[in-house]
């Protein structure tokens, strides 16, 4: 019998799914060795990825070649990269650690203006232009939508946002009693909000039992198949 | 031991060389040295020397002086409201005479003589002279504002009058039988006082003598004002034998017998007034002789048979008169008293000689002797010095000098039972009878206590040095308490010890006490020598190693100016244990019941309470177990049948349709960014998902790409399965493998590709590519290629293929146009793969399993929600009953 890779691979498969299915039975060893031998196997995987496709290709490469052919401009420009790297390393000594804050206030501060500026272009604005679009009767026209459809869908999604946003609004005025209790107006928009956010919920949680109910038909499918392999 | 000191605070034994005690520190030699000559500690039975105390009254503390002002002046009102409302009872409430002798000794010649004295007498009492009560005046108590000045210059003003005559430096004077004439003549003169009983001046002065009544004690007083209203009684029939001056009879007791005899045929004299026992004396007396004779001075007349009303001394003198003549009193003679019949038969004596004391028992033989020139008895003569005891002076009080007075038997404190306090306190002082009586005398066979107790207590001072027994201290440790102490200060008056001081000297130069610091230390005041400790025998040896030679002077307080007064820690040491007191709490059973419910109170508000567990929201075991057989029967039935049963779905949504034409519109062999990035968990989802689009495109130059680290590996697993399983071949397959930084990675890769992955060399633009799909599981990751590419790719088209579970946050980016299409799980796959001319993939095979999953979850949501439903409505009719 000639053990091939996809025979070795589909039996680990096998077995490695069952134990993960040993959880209905409550948290027990056969599922804790198959999380750590996943977890194990995903961080030597990665720190060989990072290792390979990260450190190798784009600062050791590049300060070889910077240094043995380049420029001083280059080598000067890639060990920048290599003193970052020393100076975050710094921060495995406590001693050391507010060495590594430079590099870590320079990625922070990149990360921050790359996140807010995607976000403002990416997001909220055209989010903002989206909603407003929705009424846009010649745009409906030009994507087949009618206009009474363009302009409910419009409406609707114009109301889902307002309520929602209005369901956030907590902000309230204390009564006689003592309670508080939010403006009528509000309170009413906002169970409107309430009835929106119930809805996106619920959709995504269909969309989670869609997603764990395709792993599950994948998993046993597999399983199906393994074995079916074998008749 | 006597080389050691025991400390007197921790009784442990120190060197006599050390001043402080080795173990507690304290102090063991006392400040205040050994003291000498006059400031010498009185040994015990010792009569303190009797001091001026004039002098030192300027020098009294302002509060000294300002109670005593007030005690006089209060006396002053008590006496002038006696005198009008003429008490007869003895106020017991006397005002104190602190300082009574001040008065005597700053007195003049016309103040001298007492009130109650001149009630014995009958003697007008002369006005008293009206006292400036002005502010400078700093005469006290009884003084005048000018006793002082007077007392300067008078040589013996702390002398009464009437124990003048004691005093040996003026025997011409014996203003005692002197005054006791005049009270005679007094009262033969007039103005009897019938109605006022004659004790009653005692306690309360008479208006008039009033102003008199300053020199005198209060109890002087009383007995006095007795004596003088029951002389005849007292002092009948006494002629025959004390009449003669050649006797010891004293004069002034002559006197009172002549007054008495006067008196006694005095019918306005009420007899009700008298005390008891003086009345009972005068009816007895009276009983035989109305007519009673006047007794002469000295003799007493007490009745032959004990009377309960008469007092002992009384009884007991009448004894004595006889028993020196071996006569046996008749047991009927009742009325005898000092009459003949007590003194003349002797009988009576006989019967009565146990209880005579046994100084009084010498009265008969200085009278039969008559060794004893002139009028003093022979009891009285030792304060007199040998110079001076002339003719003048009584036998009884040349008797004193008796050295067997001195041999009386100590054993007289048991006499003092009957003494009241203030005699106790003033008997030692009596330093009459100090000086030892040049007459022996035969030692008493027993004690008398029928004597009065003032005279017992005379006596037994008078016999301090007897041989077989030591006499009391006069003024023991324990007698110095708060209690004794204002006995002394209360009821012994200093002219009285006075009286007992002979030597003239000691008044007469005395300096003036003007000036405090100009007294010496060892001119002590009697009531300060009263307060010194005695020199006990034990005491005596522990100061004479501990006491130092500290002589502090006193500057500030009542002792100020004095020296050497205050000893440290011999007089001061504590006489017993302290009481120890305990610290355990009394509380009663009731306090104790309440304590332990607070407690219980207490203790139950610490507890932790259990919170109720809401049972109701705890998975079932059952049902978690009833679901995933049910998921799994389902599925497993369905895919091990392989059955097509659910159709697949039709109708293409417009999401679904937008990526559709951009799947269609990619022209063959273009160049496709795809970006893997899901989790391996999902890969059969996406992989479902995906493998329709791919299988729509034709022959396209695919570059794969993921921005976590697992993504290379499944965009791997992606190109040997799905990929792999298509019909459609001349794939060319780029992985570009992890992309790191995360948007900023995204960023770089979107502004140079070509920089960022060597692989894309010469694509410098995310433009270059013909479209950008992007398969995840995550709306993140959807999210940050959507937001960091939006303004680098230009009008590419771009496709997400992702997740059911993203779908739902994915949508708005294709609403709001900025994706051009979105294929959402398996269901989007299916659109596609339907979309693909209807071959079936792998979506149709998990189709079936889906489809009966997606209902399976719908009945039972479904039905789990009714039953709840169903359950909340029985709970509430349930409540509903309850509450009806």
């Amino acid at each position: 019998m000639v053990f091939s890779p996809d025979l070795i691979a589909g039996v680990l498969s096998f077995l490695f799914t069952l134990l993960i299915f040993s959880y209905l039975l409550g948290d027990n060893p056969l599922f804790r060795i198959a999380v750590y031998i996943f977890v194990g196997v995903s961080s030597g995987y990665i720190a060989a990825v990072v290792f390979w496709q990260v450190i190798l290709p784009r600062l050791f490469t590049p300060l070889t070649n910077a240094l043995l052919s380049g420029s001083m401009a280059e080598k000067v420009f890639m060990l920048v990269p290599l003193l970052g790297t020393v100076l975050i390393l710094m921060k495995v000594s406590p001693r050391l650690a507010g060495m590594g804050r430079i590099a870590m206030a320079f990625l922070v501060g990149v990360g921050a203006a790359v996140t807010i500026a995607g976000a403002l272009t990416g997001t909220l604005i055209p989010q903002v232009l989206g909603t407003i679009n929705a009424f846009d009767m010649i745009a409906a026209t030009s994507r087949n939508i009618q206009s009474f459809e363009a302009i409910f869908s419009g409406a609707f999604i114009l109301a889902g946002t307002i309520f929602t946003l209005i369901y956030f609004h907590f902000g309230a005025r204390p009564k006689a009693d003592g309670s508080m209790q939010r403006f009528g107006l509000i309170e009413m928009a906002a169970w409107v909000g309430r009835v929106f956010i119930g809805i996106t919920l619920g959709a995504v949680f269909a969309g989670v039992y869609a997603a764990a109910l395709t792993a599950l038909i994948e998993r046993i499918s597999s399983l199906i198949n393994f074995i079916g392999n074998f008749f | 031991m006597s080389d050691v000191i025991k400390c007197p605070v921790c009784g442990e034994s120190n060197l006599p060389d050390q001043e402080f005690c080795r173990y507690c520190q304290s102090r063991l030699q006392p400040l205040t040295g050994t003291l000498k000559g006059a400031d010498a500690a009185i040994k015990p039975g010792q009569v303190p020397t009797k001091k001026n105390t004039a002098e030192l009254e300027p020098i009294l503390p302002q509060w000294l002086r300002d109670a005593r002002d007030s005690a006089r002046k209060s006396a002053e009102n008590d006496a002038a409201q006696a005198g009008r409302q003429s008490q007869e009872s003895f106020s017991a409430s006397s005002t104190p005479d602190l300082l009574a002798g001040l008065q005597s000794q700053a007195g003049n010649e016309e103040e001298e003589t007492p009130d109650w004295l001149a009630n014995i007498t009958g003697a007008a009492p002369k006005p008293k002279k009206p006292q400036a009560d002005s502010p400078e005046v700093r005469w006290v108590e009884l003084g005048g504002a000018k006793d002082f000045a007077q007392e300067e210059s008078d040589a013996e003003p702390f002398t009464p009058s009437w124990l003048e005559g004691l005093a040996p430096t003026e025997p011409q004077s014996d203003e005692l039988t002197d005054w006791f004439q005049q009270t005679d003549n007094s009262q033969k003169s007039g103005q009897p006082e019938p109605q006022k009983p004659p004790f009653d001046t005692s306690f309360s002065a008479p208006v008039e003598p009033a102003a008199e009544s300053g020199d005198t004690p209060d109890w002087l007083k009383k007995m006095a004002a007795e004596s003088a209203q029951s002389n005849e009684a007292l002092f009948d029939d006494s002629s025959k034998t004390f009449d003669a001056p050649s006797t010891d009879t004293p004069d002034w007791l002559r006197q009172m017998a002549a007054e008495a005899g006067e008196q006694t045929n005095d019918p306005n004299v009420p007899a009700s007034d008298a005390s008891d026992w003086f009345q009972q004396i005068a009816a007895d007396d009276g009983s035989k002789n109305n007519n009673a004779p006047v007794i002469s001075a000295g003799t007493f007349d007490a009745p032959s048979t004990p009377s309960s009303d008469a007092p002992d001394w009384l009884r007991s003198m009448g004894d004595f008169q006889d028993h020196p003549q071996g006569a046996v009193p008749a047991p009927g003679a009742e009325a005898a008293g000092f009459s003949e019949a007590g003194f003349g038969e002797p009988e009576a004596a006989a019967s009565s000689a146990e209880n005579l004391p046994e100084w009084m028992k010498d009265f008969p033989s200085i009278d039969n002797e008559q060794s004893a020139p002139g009028a003093s008895p022979s009891w009285l003569k030792g304060d007199a010095p040998a110079s001076s005891a002339g003719a003048e002076l009584p036998s009884w009080l040349s008797g004193t000098q008796a050295p067997e007075q001195q041999q009386a038997p100590a054993q007289d404190e048991a006499a003092f039972g009957d003494i009241p306090g203030w005699l106790k306190a003033a008997a030692p002082q009596s330093s009459v009878y100090e000086t030892p009586s040049a007459e022996p005398t035969p030692a008493p066979a027993t004690l008398s206590f029928d004597s009065p107790d003032w005279l017992n207590a005379f006596k037994s001072i008078d016999t301090p040095d007897a041989p077989d027994e030591v006499s009391p201290p006069a003024f023991t440790p324990d007698s110095q308490t708060s209690e004794n102490m204002d006995a002394l200060f209360a009821d012994m008056p200093d002219w009285l010890s006075n009286a007992t001081d002979t030597s003239p000297s000691t008044s007469s130069t005395l300096p003036p006490a003007a000036n405090a610091e100009e007294i010496t230390p060892g001119e002590l005041p009697s009531w300060v020598q009263a307060m010194r400790p005695v020199d006990t025998g034990s005491s005596a040896r522990s100061s004479s190693t501990s006491l130092s030679s500290d002589q502090t002077l006193e500057s500030r307080g009542a002792l100020a100016g004095l020296q050497g007064v205050l000893p440290s820690v011999p007089g001061f040491a504590p006489t017993s244990k302290p009481k120890a007191y305990s610290i355990r709490l009394q509380a009663s059973e009731e306090q104790q019941a309440h304590a332990a419910l607070l407690e219980q109170i207490l203790a139950a508000e610490t507890e932790p309470v259990p919170i109720a567990s809401f049972s109701a929201l705890t998975t079932s075991r059952g049902l978690r177990w009833f679901l995933v057989a049910a998921v799994f029967a389902v599925l497993m039935a369905v895919l091990f049948m392989g059955t097509q049963i659910f159709p697949m779905p039709v109708g293409v949504p417009p999401e679904i349709n937008g990526a559709l034409q951009v799947s269609q519109s990619i022209p063959e062999g273009a160049s496709v960014l795809v970006a893997f990035d899901y989790e391996p968990a999902r890969a059969g989802e996406m992989e479902a998902a995906a493998a329709p689009l791919f299988n729509l495109l034709r022959q396209p130059n695919l570059t794969f790409i993921s921005t976590n680290e697992i993504g290379s590996i499944l965009a791997e697993r992606f190109i040997s399965g799905p990929l792999a399983d298509s019909d459609k071949s001349g794939f060319q397959v780029l992985n570009l493998g992890y992309l790191p930084g995360g948007q900023m990675g995204i960023r770089a890769f979107a502004q140079n590709p070509g920089l960022t992955s060597p692989q894309l060399a010469g694509i410098t633009s995310l433009s270059q590519f013909m479209a950008l799909i992007i398969i995840t599981d995550s709306p993140d990751s959807a999210r940050m290629w959507i937001e960091q590419t939006s303004f680098t790719r230009g009008a590419i088209p771009m496709v997400v293929i992702s997740s059911a579970q993203a779908a739902p946050m994915i949508q708005p980016y294709y609403d709001s146009q900025q994706i051009s299409g979105l294929v959402s799980g398996l269901y989007g796959g299916a659109v596609f793969e339907q979309s693909n001319g209807g071959i079936p993939g792998i979506t149709r095979t998990y189709w079936d399993a889906y489809s009966l999953g997606m209902l399976l979850a719908m009945v039972l949501i479904t039905g789990g929600g009714l039953w709840n439903l169903v359950l909340g409505l029985r709970n509430r009719t349930s409540m509903a009953g309850g509450t009806k």
